[in-house]
């Protein structure tokens, strides 16, 4: 993994909804060509950086940088072949075929008038065989399972084929066997193609066996930013979601696993410790 | 999966998609030939191809290319126009239900109209300036009206999002719908049989010169159309996507809006407020058609003619002597179609 130069920072950077404050004077930098995962409970800011960092979202102070230019300076079509991104909730017209959707991440590589080039169909067929989506390319939209259409989602993300991914709760509707398909993906595009991913994510296990680097939030603000082990220890999780929870190594795992407990019990511990 | 094995929506039978604009291209000129012989004097289509091409007599000439066709071309073209701006509407707007009267368009159009045979007409129903004018006033109405609306939800403090778009629409279309029914009952207009025949829009009295206006319109848009090819896909997503796929959401939409609005106030300026079509015939090109497949513009452009054109030539033909308004025609047969279309669709998708 290089330790190289960031790739993104924001600065003494503040932004609000309608007057409430979401993140407050945060500073961050984001390292290239890693797995990061924005972790936090709800309504900690996590959502509002991923969006203030891809432009989705203008700060109310502060400076936002990505590639050491101001995010302002960026046109939308260089941002796009520089960031792609998934948000939260997508909506898509239900008659697009699959196909057409993923068609629709070219867009910063089409130009006004050239029609689908070679290089856009084989991004389209790549992306679509990454999902695991090629079976069901000329399906309609509407005509999908929720974990098929999010399947979809990430096609067209990763059709857009830049170098940095950001993700907003990726696996939020689907169950665990396609949420792990999900994150193998991810981890492979990394480790294969180098590319760098931002991650928001809600399961704090997910975040620990697959972030490289995680940065926390709560309340706005950030707690803690760094390498996935010394971010999430018991003690942080505790001050921060107000839970007891064990981090316990498992045989045959190189990553620990976090166990939540209920308040003010051990009971599962001891269980978890068996 | 146990799925429905559909591949695209709503198309119906087994057509196969290329030859689906060759046959609406095919129907609307069918409809041409057809549309043009009817009248006092029936014409055999025959007869009418004959002169079209040049090779009929020349009674059949006139009556054709002085009294018909210049009808005939302004119904489709205005059809044209009117269905692509709802096109273009319910693109901006993300919403297929977005028709141009939504911005208060027709209503304005009706208002500038209104308050043209107001100030312009004197106690002996007399117009005191020429009726030529009248299509300028429309125009002006709805720029003016549209104008208003953008500017409202441009300065609004709580964010531009079409929502607030469609609300502002919706008042200030009734405040001119208002308007211009105070000004038919209250005001000296002694002229009111023509404006309410003008607001429920006709294509009577039609002069080559309205035909060159409008088809040069519509010529116009289509360089416009052509660049706006792939941001008009691309904004179908919800606005974040298609911002983080490199769309300028809000030039383009305001792009689509502006276009839609001009298109419309350029049909409505020459046959009047022919209502529906720009929600009729966009609904059957996107069942007919499919809104992704190529030409799907072109496809909706040809459902408005030939609705246009049906409802014109209807309503010559229902109740001779009388002629009905194509608007009054495309509502009256444009909701039950539109209703059946609506059924079936829902029979498709399941």
């Amino acid at each position: 993994m290089s330790q190289a130069d960031p790739f993104a920072t924001l600065s003494a950077m503040t932004a609000r909804y309608e007057g409430a404050t979401a993140l407050d004077d945060i500073d961050l930098s984001l390292p290239e060509g890693q797995i990061i995962a924005f972790c936090g409970p709800n309504g900690s800011g996590k959502s509002t950086a991923l969006r203030v960092l891809r432009a989705l979202h203008a700060p109310e102070a502060g400076a936002v940088e990505v590639a050491g230019r101001p995010i302002a300076d960026w046109r939308p079509r260089d941002l796009a072949r520089e960031i792609a991104m998934l948000s939260q909730s997508p909506s898509a017209p239900e008659d697009m075929s699959v196909r057409d959707l993923a068609l629709l991440g070219r867009y910063a590589h089409r130009g006004r008038f050239s029609p689908v080039s070679q290089a856009d169909r084989q991004a389209v067929e790549r992306a679509l065989q990454a999902t695991n989506m090629s079976d069901l390319a000329e399906r309609c939209l509407g005509q999908l399972s929720g974990g098929q259409v999010q399947r979809a989602w990430i096609a067209m993300v990763l059709a857009q084929d830049a170098p940095r991914i950001f993700l907003d709760e990726p696996t939020n509707h689907l169950d665990i066997a396609h949420a792990l398909d999900i994150l193998d993906l991810i981890t492979g595009l990394n480790r294969e193609d180098g590319r760098g991913f931002v991650i928001v994510l809600h399961d704090l296990n997910h975040a620990m066996r697959y972030a490289d680097h995680v940065v926390l939030f709560d309340q706005g603000r950030i707690v803690r930013t760094g390498p996935t082990r010394e971010v999430l220890t018991e003690e942080r999780i505790r001050q921060v979601f107000d839970i007891d929870c064990r981090i316990v190594d498992l045989p045959g795992l190189d990553r620990p696993v976090v166990v939540p407990l209920s308040r003010g019990s051990d009971t599962m511990l001891a269980c978890a410790a068996q | 999966m146990s799925g429905p094995h559909l591949t695209r929506p709503g198309v119906p039978g087994t057509l196969a998609p290329r030859w689906r604009l060759p046959l609406l291209l095919m129907l609307l000129a069918c409809g041409l030939v057809i549309a043009t012989g009817l009248g006092t004097s029936f014409l055999s289509p025959t007869r009418v191809s004959a002169a079209l091409i040049g090779a009929g007599s020349d009674m059949d000439e006139i009556i054709i290319w002085t009294l018909r066709l210049p009808r005939v071309a302004l119904a489709v073209l205005a059809g044209m126009a009117l269905a692509l701006s709802g096109a273009l509407m319910q693109r901006a707007l993300r919403n297929p239900l977005a028709v141009p009267s939504i911005l208060g368009v027709s209503d304005g159009a009706a208002l500038g109209v209104v308050t043209f045979l107001y100030f312009f007409s004197n106690e002996n129903n007399v117009l005191t300036v020429s009726i030529h004018w009248m299509p300028v006033a429309g125009v002006l109405g709805a720029i003016g009206l549209a104008a208003a609306i953008a500017l409202l939800t441009a300065g609004d403090p709580r964010g531009r999002d079409p929502l607030r778009l469609i609300l502002y629409g919706v008042a200030l279309s009734a405040l001119a719908k208002a308007a211009v029914v105070l000004m038919m009952i209250l005001g000296p207009v002694y002229r009111a049989g023509q404006a309410l025949r003008w607001l429920t829009g006709a294509v009577n009295a039609a002069h080559w010169s309205d035909v060159f206006v409008v088809a040069a319109g519509l010529a116009l848009a289509v360089p416009v159309l052509l660049l706006l090819r792939l941001p008009m896909r691309q904004i179908t997503l919800d606005p974040a996507s298609a911002r983080a796929t490199g769309l300028g959401v809000e030039p383009t939409r305001a792009a689509l809006l502006v276009l839609s609005v001009l298109l419309t106030a350029l049909a409505v300026s020459q046959v009047g407020a022919i209502g529906f079509v720009g929600l009729i015939a966009p609904h059957a090109a996107r069942i007919f058609h499919g809104q992704f497949s190529g030409g799907y513009l072109l496809s909706s452009a040809v459902m408005g003619g030939l609705l246009v054109l049906g409802a014109d030539t209807l309503g010559r033909m229902a109740l001779p002597p009388h002629e009905l308004p194509a608007g009054a025609v495309t509502a009256l047969l444009g909701t039950p179609v539109f209703l059946l279309l609506l059924l079936r669709r829902h029979h498709v998708t399941g």
